[in-house]
C-alpha cells in the first residue's frame, strides 16, 4: 500500500508563482489561519460529504487541489474575487436550500470572516486533510444514514389526517385538504357534472365520450362509470403508451440502417394486455425482468421480456466496437430497468461512484452482470397456447369418441359374420386389381453416411440428414409380381425439402443421373435387367434431363430432373424393361438410383413400382402395396394370419356403407385437428438464437461469458470479474444479494436464472426494493392524473429528484398498493373518485399568488391532451376510428386505429405525434413536456388527414337544419350543446361558407367540414376540461 | 415521522442552481415546464456572442485532410512505402491495407496569408483569408455514424441532443416565421447520412428543438399549404370563427396562459405560411446572385440551391442551418474508400462554387460578421492506400481538418498539426468536445455551464471534456 504525503503546499504550482512575487509574507497568514481554525472547521463541518465518506455534489474539500477544481454546482473558491465564492454564498447562508454545513448551525460570524479572509490569502493548505490511497480511490461505503434518504426508507405506516368539513372523500383528500389548510389554501368546488365525466373518458381511455355515452354517465353514478371505463380495453391502450415512455419503447435497432423490429411490437401489446387484465403491478415488472424463466409456457411471459431489449443498438460494428457495445447495451438494459422501476439513475456510476446518490461503481457493475447473457432473439411463441390446449381437448374427447364408435361396429358379430362371408367368395376380384404393385423394401441404403433412408407406412422411402453433394441409393426389395414389364419410379414432395422437394436440392429439385434394376437370386447373384425406354409425368427438358437420360450411356452428366413446373408436386417416371422379366421363387429386385450430375440433387422420397401389364398408365399413386399381394398368396394357401386379415378387412370394410360412415367421421374430425398457430417474437432471454446482426459476419459474438469492473467504463481496463448483486443502498437488515437468489429447477439449462433473482429483489418489500418500487408506480399513476407527481420528477426519486410534495400521502398509497396486491385498477378508482381530481380546474390568482404551479392541488390543473389522444380524440368523434387491437403498427398516417399502433421506427419518427412532444424513445422517458408551437396549429389548419376527418364529421353531421347539425357537431366533440351565441357564430359561419362554396353541390357539406375542423382546433377540444 | 419538506424554490435549485446567466423561460426548460411561454423566445447567451447564427456545411463520409487542406510534403516523399507499426483495424476494412499514397491533387498558395489548398477548390481557394484551419482534430469512432453522431451530439451514442437543438434551446429563434433549426440533405437520391434523423435529434430536449428536416422533394415543411379545397378568404373565415369561439372559451379562464399562447400560435402559423415559401423560393433572387452560387450548373446546381436558401434563412433570422454534402456512403457521399481521386473532384466539384458563393455573398450582406460558417465531415482518411481497383482511403478517426469562418473567427490562421503524413493529431490537438466549446463561445456561452438536468443527470453537450480553441478567435 503506498501513501501520498505532501508536506508543505509550496510545492504545489500555483504556489510557488505567488512566492515569486513576493507574497511570502501573505502565505504565511495564510497558513496560519488555515492550521488555526480553517482546518479544524473544514475536517469538523465538511469533510465527511466532501472528501471523505463522500463527494457531494462532486466537490472534495480534502486537498487544495482538489478544493480549487470545484464542484458540479460551481467552482468553490474564486481566487480573483474572493468575496464572491461560492464557498462563502453556502456558508453565509445566502443560497436557500443549499445552506451549509446541512442540519447544522450556522458558523460563527468570525469563522467566516476566516474563511474570507484565507481565500484571500490564496486558499493555501499544509497539507491534505486526508491520507489517501493513491491507486485505488476510496470505494464509497453505503452506510445506515444512506438508507435514511427519503425514498429509500421504508414505507412508514401513516394514519390519514383528520380533516373537518364535507370536502374529503376519502383517504386522498384527507391529506390534500391538511397540506391545503397549511398553506392557507382551500379546494375549487367541484367540475361540473359534464366536465367531469369528460375527463374521466379522456383521462382512462383516451377517447371522449359520444353522445349516447354522455346521456348514460349523466344518469348513472361516478363510480359505475369509473369501472365502467376501467374494464374498457380502450383503458389498456390509453394506459400502455405512459408505461412505453418509460420503457423507451420502439421498434427499430436505430443507428446507421435502423432495422426494423419486426417482431418487437408484441411487448406493446403485453403492455395493453397486461393492464387491461389489471395483472399485479409487481407480477408487471417481474415477467418483463425475468418472464422467460419465471413462466416459460405463458406466451404473455415470454413478451414480457420485449422490455430489456426495446433499446437501441447499433446495425454496423467493427471489430474495436464489438465489446463496448456490448458494455453499452448492459448499461442500457440496467439503466432502464432502473429509471423506470425505481426512479434512480444506475448507469450514472459506470465510470465511478454515483456522484449524488449511494450507488457505488461496484454495484453498478455488479447489477449490470445480472444480464450479462441476456439477448434479443426472435423465436416461434404460440400466442394462445391456452386457447389451443384447450381446444385440443375437446377434440379429443370428440374424436375418441368416433374412433370408438367405428371400433365397436368392427366388432360386432354382424360385421364379423358378413368378412367371413368375403373371405369365402372371390377376394381376388373385390379388391381392385391394380396396375402397379408397390415393392416392398427390405433394405435401402446410401452410399454416403450423412443420408438415411427410412421406409414408410405407404410403401416409400424417405431420407434425411443433410443432402451430400453425390450419392446412390442401393434398395432391395421384394416383388411379390412373377412378371415384370415396367419399374416406376415415384418421386415425392415432403415438408422435409425445400420447396417441399420432391429432391433435396435447395431449390426443391432433383437429377435420377443414372438407374439400374437387377434380378437378385437367392444365393446374391446378380442379373442385370436393361431398361430401353421412359415416360414421365413431368421432365424438365426432352434431352439431358428427360427420364430417359436416366439410363443413357452418361451415368453422370445427364438423368430426370423436374424442374420448370414440377416443383412442390408429386411426379412419377416409368421405365420399360427390354425384356419381360420371368422372377424365379426367392429372386428380389434390386434397384440403383445415382444422383451425380448435380450438388445435393438427390430424392428426398420416393417409391419404387413394377407392373407386369402391357401397358401401364404413367401416374403417381394407384399401386397394389406388396403387403397386399402377400396377404392374398397367403388367402390362397390358406395360411392367413391377424395381420393379412386386418389388412383384407380393410379392403371389405369399404364395401360396407354403415362402416363407410364412420371411418368418413373419423377422417374428418382427424382432418380438424387443432393446430398451434406460432408467430415470432421477438423476446429478451438466454440460450436462444441471437437476432441477426450485419456484423455477424465479422464474428460479433452478441455477449461475452464474463462482465468485468471496468476503470473508467473502459472496456480495455478490466478489474476483475464482477458476480451479479444489487444495490446495497435498498438490501436491509443484513440482508445480501445471495438472499434473492434463485436456481434454476434441475431440468433446466438453458438460462441462468439471473434475472430471477432480480425480479426477486425488485419486488420484495421488506428486504429489498420493493417499497421504492411501489413509491415510483403511485407516483407515476398520480403524475398522469394530476399531470405533476407527488414527486415532480417521476424517473428520479434519488438525491437530485424532487422532494414530495406529500410524503405522507405518498407512503399511505403505497403501502394501500402492496396490500391490495399491487392492484392497479383499485389506485386509478381511488384517484378517479377523490375530491381533490374532482375538482374544478378555474384558475384564481389570489391563490395562484400562494401556489402558482398548484404543487398543493387547489384546482384540477387543465392540461393539452398528449399527441395520441388528439389524434385519437379527433378520429372518434368523427366517427372514423378502426378499433382493431394489437399486431403489427404502421407509419402511415393515414391509418384509422388508434394512436398506440403507429409503428415506432427511430429514424421514421411520426411528425403527427412528434409535433405534440411524443419523445424519442432513445431513453426512459418520466414524463413529457407539452409545447405551444405554431407548427401545431398548422396541423389542424392543413394537415391532410385532419381535413380528411373533418370532411367526413362535416358530412354527418350537415343537414338543412343548420342549428341541429351545429348542436349535433358540439356534442360529438365537445360532449355540450353550443351557448347562444356560439351558436350564432356557428350559424354565420357556415352561412357565409356554404356561399363562399357557390354552386358546389356539397357547398354545405364543405362548410361543416370546415366547422368541424375549427371546432377540432379549439382549445377546449385539445384540453382536459 | 419526519418527512422532508418540499419547496418549489428548492426544486428549482436542485434543477438550475449554479446555472447562472441564463434566462428564466431556460431553467423552466429545464424541467419541461415550458407550457405557456414561447418555447423559441430569442434569449440571451452567458455573456455577448460574436454570431448569431451557424451555417454548418457537414462534409457527409469523412473528407481527406490530405487531399483538401492539410499540405503533405512528406507523405510525397514516402509515397508506396509501407508504415510499419500500422494497427490494421484503424478504419473500416483491415484487410485492405496498402502503403502510403501521396495527394493525387496539387497543392498551391492562396490568398494573402499563402495557404497550400488543394487543386479540388479552385473558388474556395480565393476564400482562405476568411477561413481557421484546425488540422488537429480527432474523434472517437471510426465508424460512420457513431463519429456523426460524435461530431453532431458531442458523445458517440445515440440519443444526445445535437449543437443546433443546444443552440436553439439556448438562444431561441430570431425568426418567428421559420423553423428555428433547420436540417438539408442531400436532394439526388444518394440517401441520408448514416444514423439518419438522430444526427438532428433533441434527444432528452423537448422535440421543439430538433432539427427540421426540409423534404428534398415537394413541399419541403409539413402541412405548409392550405387544403386545396380552400381558398384564402375561406380559411380567414375559420381562423376569425376559431378566435371568436376559443375567446369565449378563455372569458372563463382567465389567467391560463398557456391557452392564451395557444390563440396566437394560430396567428404564427397564419404568418408562416404565407412567409415561409417565399423564404424557400430562391427563384426570387436575381440572376447575378444565383450565378455566383452555381445554380443552374449541372454539376452543383443542388448545392448551390441549399447554400442560396441557407442564406436566405440566416437572413430572416433563422438561428442554426446544417447542409449536408453527399448521402450516405461509399460513392454517394465523401467516404473514398475507392478511388479516392474521382470520389473527392466529384463531391468537391459539387461543393466549390457554391460553397465560395455563399461567403462572398455573406460578406457582401454584411451577414458574415454574425454567422458562423463550418466545413468539416466525421472524420478523417488514413494516408495510406485502401486497395481498390483505384485506389481510395479509409476512414481516421485520429486525425481530420475542419475550418470555421465568420462569426467572430479570425481568417488565414490555422491551428493545431497532423504529424508529418497526417495519420495523427500531433500539435495542439483538438477534440470533437473543443471544435463544440468554441462553436458554444462564439454563440456567447459557457461550455461548462450550459447544462440541462435529465433523469437525475446534469447534461452538457461538452461532457466533460472542452476547452474553447481560443487561437481562432478574432
Amino acid at each position: 500500500m503506498r501513501f501520498y504525503f505532501l508536506t508543505f503546499a509550496f510545492f504545489l504550482p500555483g504556489f510557488s508563482a505567488l512566492a515569486q512575487e513576493g507574497h511570502a509574507e501573505k502565505m504565511k497568514a495564510g497558513l496560519a489561519l488555515f492550521q488555526k481554525s480553517i482546518r479544524p472547521a473544514l475536517i469538523d463541518n465538511c469533510l465527511k460529504c466532501h472528501g471523505d465518506e463522500k463527494v457531494r455534489s462532486g466537490l472534495d474539500v480534502s486537498t487544495r487541489e482538489l478544493l480549487l477544481e470545484g464542484g458540479d454546482l460551481d467552482d468553490a473558491i474564486n481566487l480573483e474575487e474572493p468575496k464572491k465564492s461560492y464557498l462563502l454564498t453556502l456558508i453565509r447562508h445566502e443560497e436557500e436550500d443549499l445552506e451549509m454545513p446541512p442540519k447544522k448551525d450556522k458558523l460563527p460570524d468570525s469563522l467566516i470572516a476566516d474563511f474570507e479572509r484565507w481565500i484571500e490569502l490564496g486558499a493555501p493548505y499544509d497539507k491534505p486533510l486526508l491520507e489517501k490511497k493513491e491507486d485505488e480511490p476510496t470505494e464509497m461505503q453505503i452506510t445506515q444514514g444512506d438508507r435514511e434518504f427519503w425514498s429509500f426508507k421504508t414505507l412508514a405506516q401513516v394514519t390519514p389526517p383528520k380533516v373537518e368539513g364535507n370536502w374529503a372523500k376519502g383517504e386522498i383528500d384527507q391529506f390534500v385538504q391538511r397540506k391545503l389548510q397549511q398553506k392557507k389554501l382551500t379546494a375549487n368546488p367541484p367540475a361540473k357534472d359534464v366536465d367531469w365525466i369528460r375527463r374521466a373518458y379522456l383521462s382512462v381511455i383516451g377517447l371522449p365520450p359520444t353522445p349516447e355515452q354522455l346521456k348514460a354517465a349523466k344518469s348513472g353514478s361516478r363510480a359505475d362509470l369509473v369501472d365502467e371505463l376501467l374494464a374498457s380495453p380502450h383503458y389498456g391502450e390509453r394506459w400502455a403508451r405512459h408505461w412505453l415512455d418509460a420503457a423507451r419503447f420502439a421498434e427499430s435497432h436505430g443507428f446507421e440502417q435502423d432495422y426494423d423490429r419486426k417482431y418487437a411490437y408484441h411487448y406493446r401489446d403485453f403492455v395493453i394486455k397486461a393492464l387491461n387484465s389489471n395483472m399485479p403491478w409487481n407480477d408487471f415488472i417481474r415477467l418483463q425482468i425475468a418472464g422467460d424463466e419465471i413462466a416459460p409456457n405463458d406466451p404473455l411471459a415470454m413478451m414480457a421480456t420485449g422490455f430489456l431489449g426495446a433499446g437501441v443498438f447499433p446495425t454496423q460494428l467493427t471489430e474495436k466496437e464489438f465489446e463496448s457495445a456490448r458494455y453499452d447495451e448492459l448499461d442500457d438494459m440496467a439503466g432502464t430497468t432502473g429509471t423506470a422501476m425505481l426512479g434512480l439513475t444506475i448507469g450514472c456510476a459506470r465510470c465511478h461512484d454515483h456522484k449524488f446518490d449511494p450507488i457505488p461503481e461496484k454495484d453498478y457493475y455488479r447489477f449490470v452482470s445480472i444480464f450479462t447473457t441476456t439477448i434479443r432473439s426472435e423465436i416461434d411463441v404460440d400466442l394462445n397456447s391456452k386457447e389451443y390446449e384447450d381446444s385440443l381437448k375437446t377434440w379429443q374427447k370428440a374424436h375418441d369418441n368416433l374412433v370408438a364408435a367405428r371400433n365397436s361396429y368392427e366388432t360386432s358379430p354382424s360385421v364379423t359374420r358378413a368378412f367371413e362371408g368375403w373371405l369365402g367368395g372371390d377376394v381376388r376380384k373385390s379388391v381392385a386389381e391394380s396396375e402397379w404393385t408397390v415393392l416392398e423394401t427390405r433394405s435401402a441404403k446410401s452410399s454416403q453416411k450423412a443420408t438415411k433412408l427410412t421406409p414408410q407406412d405407404d410403401g416409400a422411402i424417405l431420407a434425411s440428414g443433410n443432402a451430400p453433394a453425390k450419392e446412390t441409393y442401393t434398395v432391395s426389395t421384394a416383388p411379390h409380381l412373377s412378371t415384370v414389364r415396367f419399374l416406376r419410379v415415384e418421386a415425392l414432395t415432403h415438408n422435409s425439402m425445400n420447396r417441399n422437394g420432391p429432391g433435396r436440392a435447395s431449390n426443391g429439385n432433383f437429377a435420377l443421373s443414372d438407374l439400374k434394376l437387377f434380378a437378385v437370386d437367392a444365393k446374391g447373384k446378380k442379373r442385370q435387367l436393361n431398361l430401353v425406354g421412359a415416360k414421365a409425368t413431368h421432365q424438365q427438358n426432352t434431352d439431358s434431363l428427360s427420364a430417359a437420360s436416366s439410363f443413357d450411356k452418361d451415368p453422370n452428366g445427364t438423368g430426370w430432373a423436374v424442374d420448370f413446373g414440377g416443383i412442390g408436386k408429386d411426379q412419377a417416371a416409368v421405365y420399360e424393361l427390354e425384356k419381360a422379366a420371368k422372377l424365379k421363387e426367392g429372386e428380389t429386385l434390386e434397384v440403383a438410383l445415382r444422383f451425380s450430375n448435380n450438388s445435393q440433387h438427390s430424392l428426398g422420397r420416393f417409391r419404387l413400382s413394377v407392373s407386369g401389364d402391357p401397358a401401364p398408365p404413367v401416374k403417381v399413386g394407384g399401386g397394389r402395396d406388396g403387403a397386399l399381394s402377400a396377404a392374398l398368396v397367403a388367402l390362397e394357401k390358406g395360411t392367413l394370419d391377424q395381420k393379412n386379415r386386418e389388412m383384407l378387412f380393410g379392403h371389405f370394410a369399404k364395401t360396407d356403407e354403415n362402416w363407410v360412415k364412420h371411418d368418413d367421421a373419423v377422417r374428418r374430425s382427424e382432418g380438424s385437428k387443432p393446430k398451434p398457430k406460432t408467430t415470432k417474437v421477438q423476446v429478451s432471454s438466454e440460450g436462444f438464437k441471437p437476432t441477426k446482426h450485419h456484423a455477424d459476419g465479422r464474428g460479433f459474438p452478441h455477449f461475452y461469458k464474463e462482465t468485468h469492473f471496468l476503470s473508467r467504463g473502459d472496456p480495455n481496463q478490466k478489474k476483475g470479474v464482477a458476480q451479479p448483486g444489487y444495490l446495497q443502498v435498498l438490501m436491509r437488515d443484513g440482508k445480501e444479494s445471495e438472499s434473492w437468489k434463485a436456481t434454476p429447477p434441475a431440468e433446466w439449462k438453458r438460462t441462468s436464472y439471473r434475472r430471477t433473482g432480480l425480479a426477486n429483489w425488485l419486488t420484495d418489500v421488506d428486504h429489498g426494493a420493493g417499497h421504492l418500487l411501489a413509491r415510483v408506480a403511485v407516483n407515476r399513476i398520480w403524475h398522469h392524473h394530476f399531470g405533476r407527481g407527488i414527486v415532480a420528477t417521476p424517473n428520479d426519486f434519488g438525491l437530485q429528484g424532487a422532494l414530495p410534495s406529500h410524503p405522507e400521502l405518498l407512503d399511505y398509497l403505497a403501502v394501500k398498493f402492496i396490500k391490495s396486491g399491487w392492484d392497479v385498477k383499485a389506485l386509478h378508482r381511488e384517484i378517479l373518485l377523490s375530491a381533490a381530481w374532482g375538482q374544478s380546474s378555474a384558475n384564481s390568482k389570489k391563490k395562484a399568488s400562494i401556489d402558482p404551479d398548484n404543487d398543493f392541488i387547489w384546482r384540477f390543473t387543465p392540461r393539452r391532451l398528449e399527441a395520441e389522444i388528439v389524434r385519437d380524440s379527433i378520429l372518434a368523434s368523427a366517427g372514423q376510428l378502426d378499433a382493431t387491437m394489437y399486431g403489427p403498427g404502421t407509419l402511415d398516417e393515414r391509418h384509422r386505429r388508434r394512436s398506440i399502433y403507429f409503428m415506432i421506427k427511430r429514424s421514421k419518427l411520426v411528425p403527427m405525434m412528434q409535433i405534440f412532444d411524443q419523445p424519442e424513445p432513445l431513453s426512459s422517458q418520466g414524463s413529457r413536456p407539452s409545447t405551444t408551437i405554431a407548427p401545431q396549429a398548422l396541423l389542424f389548419m392543413n394537415n391532410a388527414q385532419v381535413v380528411q376527418w373533418a370532411s367526413a364529421l362535416g358530412a354527418s353531421v350537415a343537414s338543412d337544419d343548420v342549428t341541429s347539425s351545429i348542436k349535433d357537431l358540439y356534442l360529438r366533440t365537445l360532449s355540450r350543446e353550443p351557448s347562444p351565441s356560439e351558436l350564432s357564430n356557428s350559424r354565420s359561419f357556415i352561412e357565409a361558407q356554404t356561399a363562399s362554396y357557390g354552386g358546389a353541390k356539397n357547398s354545405k357539406q364543405l362548410a361543416f367540414a370546415d366547422l368541424s375542423q375549427v371546432i377540432f382546433s379549439l382549445n377546449e377540444f385539445v384540453y382536459l376540461p | 415521522m419526519n418527512f422532508p419538506e418540499y419547496t418549489r424554490r428548492h426544486w428549482l435549485q436542485r434543477a438550475g442552481a449554479g446555472v447562472g446567466g441564463l434566462g428564466l423561460a431556460t431553467l423552466l426548460a429545464d424541467e419541461g415546464l415550458l407550457d405557456g411561454g414561447d418555447p423559441l423566445a430569442p434569449r440571451k447567451g452567458h455573456f455577448g456572442g460574436k454570431a448569431k447564427s451557424v451555417i454548418w456545411l457537414f462534409i457527409n463520409g469523412g473528407p481527406s485532410q490530405v487531399d483538401t487542406w492539410d499540405y503533405k510534403p512528406e507523405l510525397e516523399k514516402m509515397d508506396g512505402k509501407e508504415l510499419n507499426g500500422f494497427d490494421k483495424n484503424t478504419g473500416f476494412f483491415a484487410n485492405a491495407v496498402g502503403p502510403l499514397m501521396k495527394s493525387p491533387f496539387e497543392f498551391t498558395p492562396r490568398g494573402q496569408c499563402g495557404k497550400m489548398v488543394s487543386s479540388l477548390f479552385p473558388k474556395l481557394g480565393e476564400h482562405v483569408d476568411k477561413m481557421a484551419f484546425i488540422h488537429s482534430g480527432h474523434t472517437e469512432s471510426n465508424n460512420h455514424s457513431p463519429a456523426l453522431f460524435m461530431m453532431n451530439s458531442g458523445q458517440p451514442r445515440m440519443g444526445l441532443p445535437c449543437v443546433g437543438s443546444w443552440v436553439t434551446y439556448s438562444l431561441g429563434s430570431e425568426s418567428r416565421d421559420l423553423p428555428a433549426f433547420v436540417v438539408m440533405s442531400d436532394p439526388l437520391n444518394r440517401g441520408l447520412p448514416k444514423g439518419h434523423a438522430a444526427n438532428w435529434g433533441a434527444g432528452f430536449l423537448p422535440s421543439v428543438y430538433q432539427g427540421t428536416w426540409l423534404k428534398p422533394k415537394g413541399d419541403p415543411i409539413d402541412n405548409l399549404n392550405r387544403p386545396k379545397h380552400m381558398n384564402d378568404a375561406q380559411q380567414l373565415r375559420q381562423l376569425a370563427l376559431l378566435k371568436k369561439l376559443n375567446g369565449e372559451h378563455i372569458k372563463e379562464r382567465p389567467g391560463d396562459a398557456e391557452l392564451e399562447a395557444r390563440i396566437k400560435s394560430f396567428e404564427l402559423a397564419y404568418r408562416m405560411q404565407n412567409a415561409a415559401p417565399e423564404a424557400f423560393d430562391i427563384d426570387r433572387e436575381p440572376e447575378h446572385i444565383k450565378k455566383l452560387y452555381g445554380v443552374g450548373e449541372k454539376r452543383c446546381d443542388h448545392f448551390a440551391r441549399q447554400c442560396l436558401t441557407a442564406r436566405r434563412m440566416v437572413e430572416r433570422g433563422v438561428r442554426f442551418v446544417q447542409i449536408y454534402s453527399g448521402g450516405m456512403e461509399n460513392q454517394r457521399s465523401w467516404d473514398g474508400h475507392n478511388d479516392i481521386q474521382g470520389n473527392h473532384s466529384q463531391f468537391a466539384g459539387e461543393t466549390d462554387t457554391p460553397i465560395a458563393g455563399l461567403l462572398s455573398d455573406l460578406e457582401q450582406r454584411g451577414l458574415l460578421n454574425d454567422t458562423l460558417v463550418i466545413w468539416g465531415g466525421e472524420f478523417g482518411r488514413l494516408p495510406l492506400t485502401q486497395k481498390s481497383k483505384k485506389p481510395g482511403r479509409d476512414h481516421n478517426p485520429h486525425c481530420f481538418t475542419t475550418w470555421m469562418a465568420g462569426g467572430g473567427i479570425k481568417g488565414g490562421v490555422s491551428y493545431g498539426e497532423s504529424d508529418e503524413i497526417g495519420h495523427h493529431a500531433a500539435v495542439d490537438k483538438a477534440h470533437v468536445n473543443d471544435i463544440h466549446a468554441t462553436i458554444l463561445h462564439q454563440l456567447g456561452f459557457n461550455h461548462e455551464k450550459l447544462t440541462y438536468v435529465y433523469n437525475g443527470r446534469r447534461f452538457r453537450l461538452t461532457d466533460v471534456g472542452g476547452k474553447v480553441i481560443k487561437p481562432i478567435l478574432a
